[in-house]
C-alpha cells in the first residue's frame, strides 16, 4: 500500500500539472495578501492590527483548497482521459487499493499545497506588516488557527476532488462543474440561504478559515472541518464505487 | 504442455451490442499464438476481459487457471501492452515506467533496462506527447516487460510500426518464445504475424471461426491453381486433360491447372515429358483463407 501511495505521488510529480497548480497557488495567495493589506481599513474591511484583519490577511491561502480540488479531479480524470488507467489497473487489479492510494496521495498533495500557501502568506505578510509597525504573533489565537485551517481545507478538498473526478469522469466537465458550483451556486446560496449555504463544501471551507464577511452565519471551525471530511469521504465512496465496477475500455 | 490462458464460453455485451459471443480457446505454454480477426471482431474486448479490465457478461477468461485479478504480483507473471494511447502526453518515457515499477514493487532500475530492451533508451527523457505511434508501441512493450513476465499479451503491437519495426518485433517475439515464453498477439492482418506464430485463433463477429496450428491452416491452401509456361503448351494441355486434369490453355504459352496441388501436377508433367520453364501456384493463399473464414463470421453480425 505504501508503494502504491508513492506511485500515485510520483504520477503527480512527473507531469507539469502539479507544478502549474503550485504556481497558481503562490500567485493567488500573494494577490490575496496584497489585496488584504491594501484594502484594510477601507470600505468596511477591518483595520490593520485588529484580530479580524489578521484573520483576513493570513487566510489569503484559501485558494490552495481550490487548486487542491482541481488536482484531485485531474488525478482521476487524467487517467481516464489519457488511458493510463489501463496500466494502473493492470499493475494493481484490486481497484479499491488504487482508489485508497489516490485518496491518501491527494491528502498529502493537498496538505503540501496548503503548507505552500501558508508559507507564502507568512513570508509576504509578516515582514510587510512589521514594516507598517503592526505587530502580529504567529502563535496568536488568530493567525495560527487560520494558517492551520488553510492547510486542512486544502487537504480535504484534494480528497473531495478524487471523488468528484471519479463521479463525473470527463475532465473538462468535472473541472467546470466544480468551479461553477463553488463560485456561482454556492456563492448565491451562502448569500441568500445561509442556513443551507454554511453546510455546503464552500461554506464549510469559509467556516474553517473564519472569513469575516459573514462569519456570523458560518459553522465553527471544528464543525466545518468535520463537514468537509464527511463530504470528502462521501464523494470518495460514491466515486470509487463507480470506478471499481466500471469496464475499462 | 498445459494451457496458460483459457477462455471458456466468454460472452460480453455492451448494451445491445454483442462484442464477444460464446468464445472458447486456449493458449499453450511456450507457444506464440496469433489472435486474428477483422477490426471489430471482439479481439480487444476478449483481451481486456482476460486481464480483468472488462467484466464478462458470462463465461470465464483465466490465466494460470485463475482470474487475472486473483494473481499475486500480476506484473511479474503477465506483461500486457493493450493500446498505444495509454500515456500521459506530458510525462517522460522513463517516468511512465517508473510509476508502473513502483506500484508493482519492481526495482526502479528495471525501468531503464526495459527501455533498452525495446531500443528506446535515447528517448528516455522525452515527453510521450512527441512520440510517433511506433515509439508508443515500443514504450507499451517496455511496460509489458517490466516485471520480466513469462507471458506476453499484445494487442495489435505492429500497428504503426514501419517495416523495420515489424521486422524487429518479429525477431523480438521469436527470441522471447525461444526462451520458453508464451505470447498471445492480436492482429487484423494475418501476414503480419504469419512468420511468427505457431498457433492461430481466428475470430469474426465475436465468434470463433478457427483454432489450429498455422501448419493446419496452410494445408487448406491446396485449392488454388498451378500455372505453367512451356514452349509446347498445346501438347502439354492435351496430355494433362487426357490424365483427367482440369487444364486450360492461357495466353500463347501457358497452361493453368485447377483442383490439384503443385506436387501432383509436377509429377504428372515429368511423366508426360514436355519441358516446362516456369511453374507457379496461384490463388488461394493464407490471406485468402483468412478472408474466407472471417467473411463467414462477419455475415452474422
Amino acid at each position: 500500500m505504501i508503494s502504491l501511495i508513492r506511485a500515485e505521488l510520483l504520477k503527480l510529480r512527473t507531469t507539469r500539472v502539479f507544478l502549474g497548480l503550485c504556481g497558481a497557488t503562490v500567485l493567488f495567495t500573494v494577490l490575496g495578501v496584497v489585496a488584504g493589506v491594501l484594502s484594510a481599513g477601507s470600505s468596511g474591511s477591518p483595520k490593520l492590527g485588529t484580530a479580524a484583519s489578521a484573520r483576513n490577511i493570513f487566510g489569503s491561502g484559501g485558494p490552495a483548497a481550490l487548486f487542491a480540488l482541481v488536482l484531485g479531479i485531474l488525478s482521476v480524470t487524467g487517467e481516464l482521459r489519457h488511458g493510463t488507467i489501463t496500466q494502473t489497473f493492470l499493475v494493481t487489479p484490486r481497484r479499491t487499493l488504487v482508489v485508497a492510494a489516490k485518496l491518501v496521495a491527494m491528502l498529502i498533495a493537498g496538505t503540501a499545497l496548503g503548507v505552500l500557501a501558508g508559507v507564502v502568506t507568512t513570508a509576504v505578510a509578516w515582514p510587510w506588516l512589521a514594516a507598517k509597525d503592526v505587530s502580529v504573533s504567529l502563535v496568536s489565537s488568530d493567525v495560527g488557527p487560520v494558517l492551520a485551517a488553510v492547510v486542512v481545507g486544502a487537504a480535504l478538498f484534494g480528497v473531495i476532488g478524487v471523488g468528484v473526478g471519479a463521479l463525473i469522469r470527463n475532465q473538462i466537465a468535472a473541472v467546470v462543474v466544480a468551479l461553477v458550483w463553488e463560485f456561482v451556486l454556492e456563492a448565491i446560496l451562502i448569500g441568500v440561504v445561509p442556513d443551507v449555504g454554511r453546510w455546503l463544501p464552500g461554506g464549510a471551507a469559509r467556516g474553517l478559515t473564519r472569513e469575516t464577511l459573514s462569519s456570523g452565519n458560518l459553522l465553527p471551525a471544528w464543525g466545518a472541518g468535520l463537514v468537509l471530511l464527511a463530504y470528502g469521504l462521501a464523494f470518495a465512496a460514491a466515486g470509487s464505487h463507480l470506478l471499481v465496477r466500471r469496464d475499462v475500455t | 504442455m498445459t494451457s496458460v490462458i483459457a477462455v471458456r464460453g466468454l460472452v460480453k455485451r455492451f448494451g445491445s451490442v454483442v462484442a464477444v459471443d460464446d468464445l472458447n480457446f486456449e493458449v499453450e505454454g511456450g507457444t506464440v499464438t496469433g489472435f486474428l480477426g477483422p477490426n471489430g471482431a471482439g479481439k480487444t474486448t476478449t483481451l481486456r476481459a482476460l486481464l480483468g479490465l472488462v467484466m464478462p457478461t458470462s463465461g470465464t477468461a483465466t490465466v494460470f487457471g485463475q482470474p487475472y485479478a486473483g494473481l499475486r504480483d500480476p506484473s511479474r507473471r503477465i506483461g500486457a501492452a493493450l493500446e498505444a494511447s495509454g500515456f500521459h502526453p506530458g510525462r517522460r518515457a522513463i517516468d511512465h515506467l517508473r510509476v508502473a515499477a513502483l506500484a508493482a514493487g519492481i526495482p526502479e532500475a528495471r525501468a531503464a533496462a526495459a527501455l533498452t530492451e525495446v531500443g528506446m533508451e535515447p528517448a528516455a527523457q522525452r515527453r510521450v506527447g512527441g512520440f510517433s505511434l511506433g515509439m508508443r508501441q515500443r514504450l507499451a512493450l517496455a511496460g509489458a516487460l517490466l516485471g520480466r513476465p513469462e507471458v506476453l499479451v499484445l494487442d495489435e503491437p505492429a500497428n504503426g510500426l514501419d517495416p523495420e519495426g515489424i521486422h524487429w518485433m518479429r525477431g523480438f517475439l521469436r527470441a522471447f518464445a525461444d526462451q520458453g515464453g508464451t505470447v498471445l498477439i492480436s492482429s487484423h492482418v494475418l501476414s503480419e504475424v504469419a512468420q511468427t506464430v505457431d498457433h492461430v485463433v481466428i475470430v469474426a463477429g465475436g465468434r470463433l471461426v478457427a483454432s489450429s496450428t498455422l501448419a493446419q491452416l496452410t494445408d487448406r491452401t491446396s485449392g488454388g491453381a498451378v500455372r505453367m509456361r512451356s514452349e509446347q503448351p498445346a501438347p502439354l494441355h492435351d496430355a494433362l486433360v487426357a490424365r483427367g486434369m482440369s487444364a486450360t490453355l492461357v495466353d500463347t504459352d501457358s497452361v493453368v491447372v485447377t483442383g490439384a496441388g503443385a506436387r501432383e501436377v509436377g509429377r504428372m508433367v515429368a511423366q508426360i515429358g514436355v519441358p516446362v520453364f516456369e511453374m507457379t501456384t496461384e490463388g488461394s493463399n493464407l490471406e485468402d483463407i483468412f478472408l474466407e473464414l472471417t467473411a463467414a463470421g462477419r455475415g452474422t453480425r
